[in-house]
């Protein structure tokens, strides 16, 4: 069974950018604070994208490995810690997202929609498991074409173009939904923030 | 400008969702590259948005144990300083040292500076000389190619898998990407050895302290790849060898 927690939607850079120059001198108690504040982000981004409990514990350990390793590249002029740690945590899934492709066989994305649909019944069967989890707030807040994309895009690791086949839509459309979704989660992200 | 950077925003927004493909990808890629700072923000804005998609999720708590594994892990894998290996000997040592040490002495002193600030210096200083006596220590220059033609580097490699590269005229790595360095073996698959970071002048260096092999390498490459990459190369070449220098 996976615990639950809420955890406030500020970000508080400013803390975790301390803790990354202090993890960058070798500090363990500041990679300590610095895990115990990121993890359950990052772990939540590993089960939405992985599905598997333990593939995502084994891409928790690797990248926070990387963290301690390369603490010392991070810059803060170029995102904030938990941006830096996630886009980590987003390129390693992914990574392990083709590896496993390449290796089944049987994965196969394909441009007819009932096709389509029969592998995501798969992958939602798999989904089933503790890894299936509730809508976010701010994905609800989206219409459901422009949801749809962001999440194939960003959590399925699928290209425009791959999306496009996979929904039948001609690509300039799910452009268009794109950026029209990530207007929106922009708009968002500036009104928490005043 | 705001205008010229319409069409530029709208690959960048897609790019930081990491959906771009094809020659736009290849295109938007070029553009970060050449070190526009206004797609550079705006990339970085983006992709802080783009984390609500799981910031409001209910958060799920990993098992503590992982915690406990990945501090086993740190512990294991404490850095010690460089052990002075014994070196081999041969006939044109002398002849060597000298034609490696005349040519990349300026690039020492660079390398090691920039270097300090990601390794102990006098650690750094001590390997890079140690390599540059041993006789069996190469140097292979390194030449741009891809988004960057006017990169240049050079790969000083020892036989016994220790090396050390420096790089100038490379610009810093687009927000979301890093520069992976690689060794390549005779009919070997790309071998990822550590990830070289450039500061504002394009100058950067890395200590690369045990890449063994049971084949000669033959090739040394850096590319452009997103962060985290490690398996294989999936992005641009930036820096290549063409053998060592003469």
């Amino acid at each position: 069974m996976v615990a639950l927690r809420k955890t406030p939607v500020s970000t508080g850079s400013a803390g975790a950018s301390h803790l990354i120059e202090k993890v960058a001198r070798q500090d363990r108690e500041a990679f300590s604070q610095l895990y115990d504040r990121c993890s359950p982000l990052v772990f939540t981004l590993a089960m939405r994208m992985l599905r598997e409990r333990s593939d995502a514990e084994d891409l928790l350990q690797e990248v926070f490995v990387q963290v301690w390793r390369q603490a010392a590249n991070y810059n803060e002029e170029r995102g904030s810690p938990e941006a830096w740690i996630i886009n980590i945590a987003r390129s390693r899934a992914i990574d392990k997202l083709r590896s496993t492709r390449r290796r089944d066989q049987s994965f196969v994305l394909t441009d007819d929609p009932s096709g389509a649909e029969s592998s995501e019944n798969v992958e939602s069967s798999v989904a089933d498991s503790e890894a299936k989890m509730t809508m976010n707030s701010a994905l609800a807040n989206l219409p459901e074409t422009q949801r749809r994309v962001l999440e194939l895009a960003y959590f399925d690791d699928l290209t425009q173009t791959e999306i496009a086949e996979r929904l039948s839509e001609p690509l300039g459309t799910v452009k268009t939904r794109m950026r029209a979704g990530i207007q929106r989660l922009r708009d968002m992200l500036t009104s928490q923030a005043v | 400008m705001a205008t010229e950077h319409e069409s530029w925003r709208a690959q960048g927004e897609i790019y930081a969702l990491g959906a771009l493909d094809g020659q736009e990808l290849k295109d938007f890629e070029t553009h970060l590259a050449s070190g526009c700072q206004i797609c550079e923000a705006y990339l970085r804005e983006t992709r802080e948005a783009l984390m609500l998609l799981h910031r409001a999720m209910p958060q799920l708590e990993p098992s503590p144990a992982v915690k406990a594994k990945i501090f086993d892990r740190i512990e294991r894998e404490n850095v010690v300083p460089l052990p002075v290996k014994p070196r081999s000997t041969g006939r044109r040592w002398q002849m060597l040292t000298g034609t490696i040490a005349a040519g990349v002495i300026g690039a020492v002193i660079a390398g090691v500076f920039y270097s300090k600030r990601y390794e102990p210096r006098h650690t750094v200083y001590t390997a890079v000389v140690n390599l540059l006596r041993d006789p069996a220590t190469r140097d292979y220059p390194l030449y741009g190619t891809g988004p960057t033609p006017t990169a240049r580097g050079r790969f000083l490699w020892n036989e016994s898998g220790e090396g050390h590269i420096f790089v100038s005229n490379l610009p810093r790595a687009p927000e979301g990407k890093m520069y992976a360095v690689w060794t390549i073996a005779q009919a070997a698959a790309p071998l990822y050895v550590g990830t070289i970071a450039t500061d504002a002048a394009g100058q950067g260096g890395l200590h690369i302290n045990s890449t063994r092999s049971e084949k000669p390498m033959e090739t040394f490459a850096v590319t452009l790849e997103p962060v985290g990459t490690t398996a294989a190369p999936t992005g641009p070449m930036v820096l290549v060898s063409k053998g060592p220098a003469a």
